[in-house]
């Protein structure tokens, strides 16, 4: 993947110099482009020979400095290949090529805000570039600078036709920025272009969705099912359809499809386990985020779900060890401190659990399982009045969580305050009552 | 994208989730490390009774609960005999052939036999549980068998007969009762019965539940109505009182399974934990003998730690990490996780199962206890399992109607599973009930008896669990209860001390050997010997050989 990236980055300098140079000689631009073809070739110590006798006549030559850097690139010399392209554009600001290979290696770097501000500085001084436009339109919307992104694609739909995937991923970032209206736009556009297309469809339903409007959501959906079966990417978008219309065991399956066709991609796997998860089928939920982490072992959000999975089936030390992993890349998530608060629990030590917990608290202050678990903790290190705070707080959250009702009974027990304690259980029973009426009854029997 | 917007939204739901759900259980794979493990010799004993479980299309409940097993030795020659619980006739059963309970006496030699009718132990009512004791202090082993029905008191003659005795003693209990326990509850030396009752059934109300192709199933227990148990004072005349009133159980109906008389806060007064099944577990705290205080709720043995109710069936108690304290355990059903209470040493307990959890998620456990099967002198503990459902597998892929048994090895305090490395019995599966240990060959360690529903029982015979030293009691008690349950023995050996309770009842259904095993370790002696006896007597002995039976009366010390 690296070495593609980097011959890509070759080549793109190679094309931009022969245009974009025009103070260089006719001899000049043969001995770069015969630099660039040894490059191509892998001949990199006499590429790096020729390129090294015409910096010796004219030292900020851009182009020769820019296949140098595309040279150091490749050894993986990156401090030096950034010092080389930033010459290079230091002694050509109009030379898109070292701004694109500047890019491309800040990529490398994971220095995204750097690559996407080349790329802006590159298309401003070429706006018909359609390499420069698509890599930084792919860029800001994975991002998810949605806001940026729309504005580039609206101002080249001023003078381009925009092509069906631009269109959807225009559909897409209006949908993220709930503005029903364009996104519905874009997916009709791209509906009049080709009239059976899934992911338009789909992002139909997903307008309708948010506009609250679940039958027209089902009507798209149903629409849709007839040509969503090829592309994995529009299994995925199914899938999201079909969840948000609560027919989980359609987004199960269409997962399924989906990384039959991709079987390398690992957010797909993470999809599929939440899904596994939802039906409930931990099993299959926790083979699935073990796939995702096999194929990107430092995918945190499978590492964060195949903690929750396995935290929920007593496989306590494992989960604490992923959970604690994913905090390296997502450290804000305050579900993971609050499970990492409830493994501690089950390993007795309230002291610690107290800590993830108020962590927890920190990132959602609202978090009403969170309040209830710290009270828990305090209750388990006698400390009632603390108790009560976190408890009493829960239920003011959420006046119908049972737990918190429940932890409340056990403290007023405690207290010897056996009427508030009757209370709170009563409560409890009638939130078990008015939960059983509104669920399905299971068909498995348990005395 | 799509996968980002996908995983923001899921992210909720798995959240929201609250049912625990684990794997399919299976032991882990074997290795050759050598260790203690179990052997099935049901039928080199010659035991080959089978439980009738008397399965119905109706599906009547008491079909899938029982039933029970037990070591007693009834012919007082030092050897365990065994006996098993049948069903038998109801208002909703009516065998073709008769059938009977079964009493094995043991030859001496690693086989039983079948001594039943001659002893007058056939019985004839649906049996569940079995609790022995010598309740009239008579020297002999008495059974006391619960039914779904009438309970039977049978009294040992000591010339090799049993007589019903229950009318006279005033202890039918009719209704539907499944575990009891011969306890102390008074100090007052004589041994009284506290008797679990289920739920509120006869034939016709039995409820109809059914799946889509009309299959009748076992109902969930919430269908039914809950009954109070009773508990009966001993008279000390071979008469009962029922006190069940006075002492605060006639006002707390349950649907009671397994029963362990303790004393959870070392006060020297027994107290009870009793499972129930789909509501809160009792731990009834015994008020100095004059009345029990149900404190399940407070003490947070009650419930689930999400405030549910679980479907408690066995139970025990013993002190696993020895820091001097009675902890308590429950199973519970499959996805409810069972439950191990450590004591917090203040009448409340902490549920922290750890390694237990995800080794028993999927399983429906019943019998059960912390015994020291290697002799090292902490109790391990082992699980006997089936899900009550014989449907179960048409509606639940992971979950089995037949579960294995299940090892746990008692390591510091922490429990291992051990299962596959334990014995290919543990690679089969049972639809286990009920579970009693005792060293039926007298060799030192703790051999196993399972009853299954409607299946053979199973006799496990430890092996090499006597590598480690060891010293059995027998305590004979003066002045206390003649089963000196409640007596804490105290012990040294190899510079180590430990201690143990004894404790009555626990398991499901099912009675363990009275006697108690000590595990040495590789201490060559017992440097230090102490029992406090119910009644408070002490007894001390020092530089006691190991690796014997020794019989211990109470007050015998100098």
């Amino acid at each position: 993947m690296f070495r593609l990236l980097i011959v890509a980055a070759v080549f793109v300098s190679l094309a931009c110099c022969l245009s974009a140079s025009a103070q260089t000689t006719g001899g000049l631009i043969t001995r770069l482009e015969n630099a660039a073809k040894l490059i191509r070739d892998g001949k990199l110590a006499e590429a790096e020979k020729d390129l090294a006798a015409i910096l010796r006549t004219n030292a900020n030559q851009p182009d020769a400095l820019n296949l140098l850097g595309a040279i150091r690139a490749q050894q993986r010399r990156y401090g030096d290949a950034e010092t080389l392209f930033s010459s290079a554009v230091r002694a050509n600001s109009r030379l898109v090529s070292a701004r694109v290979n500047l890019a491309q290696l800040y990529l490398i770097q994971h220095k995204t805000q750097n690559a996407i501000a080349e790329l802006n500085q590159g298309l401003q001084v070429e706006p018909e570039n359609e390499q420069v436009f698509d890599q930084l339109q792919s860029l800001l919307f994975a991002e998810n600078r949605f806001d940026e992104f729309i504005k580039l694609v609206e101002q080249r739909r001023d003078t381009h036709s925009l092509t069906v995937p631009l269109l959807l991923s225009l559909g897409d970032a209006y949908l993220q920025k709930k503005d029903r209206d364009k996104a519905e736009k874009s997916f009709q556009f791209v509906l009049e272009q080709q009239a059976d297309d899934a992911d338009a469809i789909l992002g139909l339903a997903q307008v309708a969705l948010l506009k609250g409007d679940a039958a027209s959501a089902e009507s798209h959906f149903n629409r849709a099912k007839k040509s969503v079966a090829d592309s994995a990417i529009t299994l995925q978008r199914f899938a999201l359809v079909a969840w948000d219309l609560g027919r989980y065991e359609e987004a199960n399956l269409a997962l399924i499809e989906a990384v039959k066709l991709k079987p390398d991609d690992p957010s797909l796997f993470v999809a599929l386990g939440t899904t596994w998860f939802k039906k409930p089928d931990p099993v299959e939920a926790e083979h699935a985020f073990r796939r995702a982490l096999e194929l990107q072992s430092d995918n945190s959000e499978a590492q964060m779900y195949l903690g929750y999975t396995l935290f929920l089936q007593g496989k306590y030390p494992e989960a604490r060890e992923l959970l604690t992993k994913s905090l390296v890349k997502q450290p804000a998530v305050p579900q993971t401190y609050h499970y990492l608060g409830l493994i501690a629990q089950e390993y007795g030590d309230d002291q610690s659990a107290i800590q993830f917990l108020q962590k927890t608290l920190e990132l959602q202050p609202a978090y009403v399982d969170a309040h209830v678990a710290l009270g828990r903790s305090y209750l388990n290190l006698k400390n009632y009045p603390l108790a009560q705070r976190e408890l009493e707080l829960a239920v003011k959250l959420n006046p119908d969580d049972s737990q918190a009702h429940y932890q409340l009974a056990v403290l007023y027990a405690r207290l010897k305050d056996p009427l508030r304690a009757q209370e709170q259980m009563g409560i409890v029973e009638r939130l078990k009552e008015a939960a059983k009426q509104t669920k399905k009854p299971a068909p498995a029997i348990a005395p | 994208m799509v996968i980002k917007q996908f995983i923001a939204l899921v992210m909720l739901a798995l959240f929201v989730v609250q049912t625990r759900t684990v794997t399919q259980v299976r032991n882990p794979a074997p290795s050759n490390q050598t260790q203690v493990t179990f052997t099935d010799v049901t039928k080199k004993s010659g035991i080959t009774w089978t439980h009738n479980n008397a399965q119905s299309a109706e599906r009547h409940l008491p079909e899938t609960v029982g039933a029970g097993c037990a070591f007693i030795d009834y012919d007082n020659d030092g050897w365990m005999d065994i006996f098993l619980v049948n069903s038998g006739s109801s208002d909703f059963f009516t065998p073709t052939t008769p059938l009977r309970n079964a009493l094995y006496r043991n030859n001496h030699d690693g086989t039983f036999t079948d001594v039943t009718e001659k002893v007058g132990l056939a019985g004839g009512s649906f049996g569940m549980g079995v609790a022995v004791a010598d309740y009239d202090g008579d020297g002999f082993q008495d059974l006391y068998v619960t039914s779904y029905g009438r309970n039977t008191l049978f009294k040992n003659t000591g010339k090799g007969t049993f007589v019903d005795v229950t009318d006279k003693a005033g202890v039918a209990a009719p209704g539907w009762s499944t575990c009891a326990v011969w306890f102390d509850y008074d100090n007052d030396g004589k041994l009284d019965l506290f008797v679990s009752s289920f739920v509120y059934y006869d034939k016709s109300l039995n409820v109809l539940c059914a799946d889509e192709q009309n299959r009748r199933y076992y109902c969930i227990p919430r269908h039914y109505k809950p009954r109070p148990s009773h508990l009966f004072r001993n008279n000390g005349n071979g008469t009962f009182t029922d006190v069940s009133a006075e002492m605060g159980f006639a006002g707390v109906a349950g649907k009671s399974f397994g029963a362990v008389a303790t004393d959870i806060n070392n006060d020297g007064w027994m107290d009870l934990f009793v499972a129930n099944d789909t509501m809160p577990n009792f731990l009834f705290v015994n008020q100095a003998g004059k009345k029990f205080e149900e404190s399940g709720l407070a003490a947070g043995v009650a419930f689930s730690q999400a405030g549910r109710p679980r479907s408690g069936m066995g139970v025990d108690a013993a002190d696993y990490d020895g820091d001097g304290w009675q902890d308590l355990f429950v199973a519970n059903i499959d996805y409810e996780f069972f439950s191990l209470y450590h004591n917090d040493k203040d009448i409340t307990f902490t549920d922290e199962p750890r390694e237990i959890a995800a080794a028993t998620q999927l399983l429906s456990g019943w019998g059960l206890r912390f015994f020291d099967y290697d002799n090292d002198g902490d109790p391990d503990l082992m699980l006997v399992n089936g899900h009550p459902d014989d449907f179960v597998e048409m509606h639940n892929a992971r979950v089995k109607y037949k579960e294995p048994l299940v090892l746990f090895i008692n390591n510091g305090g922490t429990f291992k599973n051990v299962s596959r490395d334990s014995g290919d019995v543990f690679a089969r599966d049972f639809a286990g009930r009920g579970m009693a240990t005792g060293d039926f060959d007298n060799d030192g360690d703790l051999d196993v008896l399972v009853s299954n529903n409607g299946e053979a029982p199973l006799l496990l015979r430890n092996e090499g669990g006597n590598r480690n030293n060891w010293l059995g009691l027998e305590l004979v008690a003066t002045k206390s209860n003649p089963a000196a349950a409640g007596a804490l023995i105290r012990w040294e050996a190899g510079g180590v001390k430990r201690s143990r309770l004894k404790t009555a009842g626990g398991s499901y259904l099912s009675a363990h050997d009275p006697r108690e095993v000590l595990g040495l370790g590789t201490a060559s002696k017992v440097d230090v010997l102490e029992i406090r006896w119910p009644r408070g007597h002490v007894d001390r002995f020092t530089n006691l050989t190991p690796n014997r039976y020794m019989k211990i009366v109470e007050g015998s010390s100098k």
